[in-house]
């Protein structure tokens, strides 16, 4: 990704963020909100319009192309999911795949769905109910699932423990580090630097909209320390 | 007896077109969140110009028919690319509830003041799909057009029901008007299915005023009352289910010849939306389910 900008009317969210993701590397986006975190995500996956150059495995993304993006690999699993609130889980879930099949009998027969679902084995009793009437922590599993159903190179989570449980969230974070230790390019997006530093190799730190690489001493409890009084200052 | 049989058999021949008005309505408000108030004027275009393609063209009637369903089918496409699109995906689209109600109501508006200039103010209807004498079992008659209109709204319902939970492409359109943004974020290209939605529908409801003219006759202005019957029938389908915007069509054309056949023909339009507001008011869980979480 280089010199991205994405703006808001007037305001500038997102300003010359330049960075890259080796594949198999998760990398956090960590910051407090409000700094242009979620833009990132938003703009990476062609949902808000963009300048600025984003390649996936060296192919340059059109702006504001959804379709294209899942289509070469980058799945977002957005802030507050996004999910088909009247739709079933499993329906949820199945259309993860529409990013690669527009076949239902290919789409349930497939290793990839079948990986989706046994992420959270938790919601196998729960496949017929409608999304919309499942509890925060169950719709962001489903809205998990769903990304990882689009069998993406690079998965993009926005703020997955938002408003979640303590014990919810750990399993939430579980299952993000599984993903990973098999391999999965992960960008995660996270209001929490403690949390997030658990399972990222590496940490970019957003503020007012411009990207930092964050130091590798900034990793420790100082650096954690740092954002959350600046985060609370900005309040 | 066949008083009775009769009055059914009428109820369910209008309740018929309802129901294809409710089916399209319902169908495009679940891809794409948008209530078409033409699509009652879509039949009447269906009728009025096959009518004027065969006396004033000269054309024989398959002919006329498949010229008509492309002009349609050309309008409503063209219309969805310059205007809808404009008000959905433009600048202005958190509007965009407001702004695509006032769109359609002014379609409405501009197709019948395009027909009067057209056809005129008199009574039009295209020739016979099924020519011949009603059919007649025991004491009951039966107008051809009325199988047609019966058997088709059943089939497209039924067809349309089936897709939408058996077809992922069905799933996809179903997601579109369950969460636009939800529905971009797995690759949907939900301005697509909007579009070829509204085209398709603005065809089916001119193959119904084709099918249907022949037995009641349309004008200029005949779509706004047909077309408002349609949204109240899709309104007890909670604007989401195909096979229950059928049933609501059908029973509410039902109601409208029983009230008019038993109660008082004069008055039947008042007292059969009295019924449906009571009902509403009665039992309002008849007008669809609420999501329990905002999309």
């Amino acid at each position: 990704m280089v010199d991205l900008r994405v703006t808001y009317g007037d305001f500038v969210a997102v300003e010359h963020a330049t960075f890259s993701i080796a594949a198999g590397e998760c990398v956090a986006i960590i910051g407090p909100n409000g700094n242009g975190k979620s833009s990132i995500a938003l703009a990476l996956a062609g949902l808000v319009a963009r300048s600025g150059t984003v390649e996936i495995d060296g192919v340059e993304a059109p702006p504001r192309n959804p379709a294209w993006t899942v289509g070469h690999g980058l799945s977002l699993v957005p802030e507050r999911r996004q999910l088909f609130p009247t739709l079933s889980v499993l329906d949820n879930i199945l259309l993860g795949c529409y990013g690669w099949t527009k076949n239902l009998r290919k789409a349930r027969k497939s290793e990839i769905f079948a990986e989706a679902l046994d992420l959270f084995p938790e919601l196998g009793g729960r496949l017929s109910q409608t999304a919309g009437t499942l509890s925060g922590g169950q719709q962001q599993m489903v809205a998990l699932a769903r990304g990882l159903a689009a069998g993406p190179k690079i998965l993009v989570t926005d703020e997955p423990c938002l408003g979640l449980a303590e014990a919810v969230a750990r399993r939430v974070y579980e299952a993000i580090k599984k993903l990973h230790d098999e391999g999965k390019t992960i960008l995660l997006i996270e209001e929490n630097p403690v949390r997030a530093l658990q399972i990222s190799g590496r940490a970019l730190r957003v503020e007012r909209g411009v990207v930092d690489e964050a130091p590798a001493e900034e990793r420790f409890e100082s650096f954690v320390e740092q954002l959350e009084s600046k985060g609370q200052a900005a309040r | 007896m066949s008083e009775f049989g009769n009055l059914l058999i009428a109820g369910i021949s209008t309740g018929a077109i309802y129901a294809v008005f409710a089916l399209c309505l319902t169908m495009l408000f679940r891809t794409s969140a948008v209530l078409n108030l033409a699509v009652g004027d879509f039949a009447m275009l269906g009728a009025l110009g096959v009518d004027w393609l065969v006396h004033s063209g000269g054309l024989p009637l398959v002919p006329a028919i498949a010229g008509d369903l492309a002009a349609i089918a050309l309008f409503a496409y063209l219309y969805d690319f310059l205007v809808l699109r404009t008000a959905l995906e433009g600048s202005r689209a958190r509007e965009a509830i407001l702004v695509v109600f006032f769109f359609t109501f002014s379609l409405s508006l501009f197709i019948q003041g395009v027909a009067q200039q057209m056809f005129g103010t008199d009574v039009h209807s295209a020739p016979a799909v099924w020519p011949g004498p009603a059919l007649r079992v025991g004491q009951l008659n039966i107008q051809r057009p009325a199988v047609i209109l019966v058997c088709l709204a059943v089939l497209i319902g039924a067809g349309f029901a089936s897709y939408l939970r058996f077809s992922l492409i069905g799933k996809a359109m179903a997601a579109c008007g369950d969460n636009s943004m939800g529905a971009q974020i797995v690759g949907i290209k939900q301005p697509n299915y909007r579009r070829w939605t509204f085209v398709a529908m603005a065809v089916l409801a001119a193959i119904f005023g084709i099918v249907e003219s022949p037995m009641t006759g349309y004008v200029y202005n005949s779509g706004g009352s047909l077309g408002l019957l349609g949204l109240i029938a899709a309104a007890f389908a909670g604007f989401t289910k195909p096979s229950r915007a059928v049933v609501a069509g059908l029973s509410i054309g039902v109601a409208e010849a029983m009230l008019g056949g038993y109660v008082s023909s004069q008055y039947q339009d008042t007292l059969l939306f009295g019924v449906l507001v009571a009902l509403i008011l009665v039992r309002p869980q008849l007008l669809g389910e609420a999501s329990p979480v905002a999309a």
